[in-house]
């Protein structure tokens, strides 16, 4: 006894030492290093650069070139939009019943070649927007402003009114901002599409912590430290490259065999294996585009028990996300939740309402709620309703074996409860324009948000341009209209919510998960971390340095 | 001789013309191009109508098909459907890359494989022609995008295991290649692995052609005639022989070149190489009809000259054929 109590008093005593060692050494702040380069394999190349053009809009095209530019606000990995160029937060009011904000951009904040960014460089930004001979991606937000004012001297400080409220106003302010003194008389569709240079000396422009030094064609890009970056302190590194690695395989090679330092991919089974990898990193979050089960009520291509609530909740109760998000996205992110609402992620912490979570896995519930409606079950085992089977089609983008997965286990988990889904799956340029005709029973596909509820009218209001399954509540649609026009964001945050548990009860759609991001990095690169926004993990380059 | 090739590219046109329209027409009527951008909250409904009428995708295709055959040819295949890039631009730049890959490629395999040939049709059924059989066999059988991947591992581990980069397992250079040697030699690093996979093929199908074709060969008329008047084994073997045996090959060749001219696709596509092939793919994906077209113009005339060449070359090395 004597002699175990000892070897017990050891083992503690070994066990505390240890945590003192280990917290000691995890709460050593290395000093950040200058110099050295990053390679960072780029999923896609981008089209074209000027990622304000339709045709170069992509996530690669923000989060390679896009770092140079620079905007008033900046989406954080949180999904708090806050202020970046801008000195604080924009000042809300309403002048003369109008929708103002007014403006101060940090003093500091000026362009590679030293011109300060002011108000000139706002208005370019959103005339370039709006002139009609620009073949810009969207216009929205900008088509709002009344007028722009400013109010200092050094342009520093403007004020914008708006010609009708703009709730998503800050996501409006994320957007990069040009530089007119460089850019101004020249062709927008064209200057910018190979080479961020001013067109007038030849030499690249930005006013973000790099600058566009080379690009590679088919290849590479390179990103050179900003002499003039006005940032909090000066970038550590003095180059980050981006080559183009579009394949999967070849990424998860390329990584491990250090001849690229970091990796973005979009979520593949084959990448989980790297976690095995020494000498890498990984981090995995719950991004903006939301995977959802939609249930078509038109007729047309639908079926005709999807237009009764009491079935879209049966078939909700049918489908186990639970398990569906521990066999398949808990592999990526062992935090990974279910998404119980259509609007807001689960981290949005105070916007958040989880109204979906009702919908458990209970093939109880879905025998009471059939047995309810007279449904009888055949003799295979699945309910017939008014004369109509309960067999629909479920169809989800071939070629992503995640999501064809899913489909997979969801008919498993349906048919122990009474409802026979098909798998009708099929390339994406075959299925989104089947969605879009109405032409589907259930679909399984995503939606690329921003963390902002703007635009939810589109996809849920009545008539929406995108509300392909024909949902309509007029509850929700003046709801969810009310929401894009109130400036209050406690009150937007309220409205939002009420719409969405409105559409708890009638399950237009079946929200799922939000798509796992998945960042691969050498452990030798510090100051790196994921934003699984829009916004992407490449937002703090600055701080990235080579221990 | 003249009167032939022009019959011959006369012709050529007719078929360009027919292929162009086919392909056009199936991958137009593949889906929709738009489909992705729809689901992009940054792009507009606005944006899409605009680009669809400005691309002219509410038309019927036959009409379409006439619009991309004038922007084609006065316009050197205009631009993509969403980026004012013109298309020749990414042409000029892929082709080079893509030639350099595949005459690497066809220039060592022909050289070894034609070696190998000769030495087991040579040596038949002893056991350097059952070897080479055994690998020729190997090669047909083994998917690239499998001796690939298999590749990329390999060298991945024993980078691990040994920490010495001699190959690079994708991309056609470094970020920073240097310049003169260091550039050729860096390029070579990168080129190594795929040329050595696209070799493994092509190894395999002229080996097994030289083979065959000499062995053809060694038991003719001219060849007996030649060893009866006294000629040395190596002479009759090298001088009346092989050369003959080379015609079949020789042509194989050609139409093979002139075939991976678009693109080594698999190969390209896996090792990352900015090349025709990868360019196909990439566009493909992206469902642009515009570029899809462009590849598929230059990868028809380089098969239809290609085709010219050999049977030009046929006619040279064997004065038995005679054009009308």
């Amino acid at each position: 006894m004597h002699r175990l109590g000892l070897a017990a008093l050891l083992a503690v005593v070994a066990m505390v030492a240890a945590v003192f060692v280990a917290g000691g050494s995890a709460g050593t702040s290395q000093k950040p290093k200058t110099g050295g380069t990053v390679i960072f394999a780029a999923e896609q190349e981008p089209p074209c650069l000027n990622g304000a053009l339709d045709g170069c809009n992509n996530t690669w095209t923000s989060w390679t070139v896009g770092t140079s530019l620079r905007a008033l606000y900046i989406i954080k990995p949180s999904f708090a939009i806050v202020p970046d160029m801008a000195d604080g937060e924009a000042k809300v009011s309403r002048t003369g019943g109008k929708f103002t904000l007014t403006i101060k951009i940090k003093k500091k904040a000026v362009w590679n070649d030293g011109v300060p960014v002011t108000v000139k460089d706002f208005v370019y930004t959103m005339q370039s927007y709006l002139d009609p001979k620009n073949e810009v991606a969207g216009r929205s937000g900008w088509d709002s402003i009344g007028s722009v004012k400013s109010l200092s001297k050094d342009g520093k400080t403007f004020r914008v009114v708006f010609k009708t409220p703009y709730a998503p106003w800050k996501v409006l302010l994320a957007t990069s901002l040009y530089p007119q003194h460089a850019l101004q008389g020249t062709d927008f569709n064209t200057v910018w599409n190979e080479n961020y240079n001013n067109p007038k000396t030849g030499k690249a422009m930005g006013n973000g912590p790099f600058i566009l030094s080379n690009y590679t064609k088919g290849q590479s890009i390179t990103m050179t430290r900003n002499p003039k970056w006005w940032g909090p302190h000066k970038p550590y590194l003095d180059k980050v490259t981006f080559v183009f690695r579009t394949n999967t395989d070849t990424e998860i090679q390329a990584i491990r065999g250090g001849e690229v330092d970091a990796i973005y991919p979009q979520p593949q089974l084959q990448l989980v294996d790297l976690r095995n990898q020494p000498g890498l990193k990984i981090e995995s979050n719950a991004g903006t585009t939301f995977e959802h089960f939609d249930y078509n009520q038109q007729l047309k291509g639908g079926m005709p028990l999807f237009r009764a609530p009491w079935f879209r909740q049966a078939v909700s109760y049918a489908i186990n996300r639970e398990a569906l998000i521990n066999q398949i996205y808990k592999r990526f992110n062992p935090k990974q939740g279910v998404l119980q609402n259509l609007s807001y992620a689960n981290s949005q912490k105070g916007q958040y309402e989880a109204h979906f979570g009702v919908y458990k896995y209970s093939p109880a519930k879905v025998a009471q709620i059939m047995q309810k409606h007279g449904c009888t079950k055949g003799s295979d085992g699945i309910f017939t309703c008014q004369g109509t089977k309960a067999s629909i089609k479920i169809g989800t983008t071939s070629g992503n074996r995640l999501r064809e997965l899913v489909v997979e286990i969801a008919q498993a988990q349906a048919k122990a409860a009474g409802i026979e889904l098909v798998p009708a799956n099929a390339p994406s340029r075959i299925l989104f324009p089947q969605l879009s005709d109405g032409n589907y029973q259930i679909a399984m596909f995503a939606w690329v948000g921003s963390g902002d509820p703007a635009g939810q009218v589109d996809i849920y209001g009545c008539g929406g341009a995108a509300n392909w399954k024909g949902y309509c509540s007029k509850k929700v649609t003046d709801l969810l209209r009310q929401s894009d026009a109130e400036l209050d964001p406690t009150k937007r945050t309220a409205l939002v919510n009420k719409a969405d548990a409105i559409m708890a009860l009638n399950v237009p759609t079946l929200p799922l998960v939000q798509k796992p991001t998945f960042l691969v990095y050498k452990t030798k690169i510090k100051g790196i971390r994921d934003n699984s926004t829009l916004q992407g993990p490449t937002d703090n380059m600055e701080d990235w340095w080579v221990s | 001789m003249l009167t032939y090739i022009l019959r011959r590219l006369l012709y050529s046109v007719v078929v360009l013309f027919a292929a162009s329209f086919l392909v056009f027409t199936m991958v137009s009527a593949a889906g929709d191009p738009m489909s992705e951008l729809r689901l992009n909250p940054l792009i507009s409904e606005e944006t899409l109508q605009r680009q669809a009428e400005e691309k002219h995708l509410n038309d019927p295709i036959p009409v379409r098909y006439v619009y991309w055959v004038k922007e084609a040819v006065t316009d050197k295949f205009g631009t993509p459907l969403f980026v004012n890039e013109p298309i020749w631009d990414d042409l000029k730049r892929v082709i080079p890359h893509t030639l350099a890959l595949v005459l690497a490629a066809e220039l060592i395999s022909l050289l070894i494989g034609v070696s190998i040939g000769i030495y087991s049709a040579i040596k038949q059924y002893s056991v350097f022609d059952y070897a080479a059989t055994t690998f020729s066999f190997l090669g047909f059988a083994m998917p690239v995008f499998w001796l690939a991947l298999m590749v990329q591992i390999a060298v991945t581990n024993l980078f691990l295991a040994w920490n010495v980069r001699i190959f690079y397992t994708s991309g056609l250079s470094s970020p920073d290649p240097g310049t003169g040697l260091h550039w050729l030699l860096d390029r070579a690093q990168h080129l190594a692995l795929p040329v050595m996979v696209l070799c493994v093929l092509n190894l395999a199908v002229y080996s097994r052609f030289m083979r065959a074709s000499l062995l053809e060969v060694v038991n003719t008329d001219y060849v007996r005639t030649a060893r009866a008047k006294g000629l040395t084994e190596q002479r009759v073997t090298m001088r009346h022989a092989v050369r003959n045996a080379l015609i079949p090959v020789v042509t194989l060749a050609a139409l093979n070149f002139g075939a991976l001219i678009g693109g080594a696709i698999i190969t390209e596509q896996i090792f990352q190489l900015d090349g025709m092939g990868n360019y196909f793919i990439q566009n493909l994906f992206s469902q642009d009809v515009y570029p899809i077209m462009a590849w598929l113009m230059i990868t028809a005339i380089a098969i239809i000259i290609f085709n010219l060449i050999a049977d030009i070359l046929y006619g040279v090395l064997d004065p038995r054929v005679r054009y009308d």
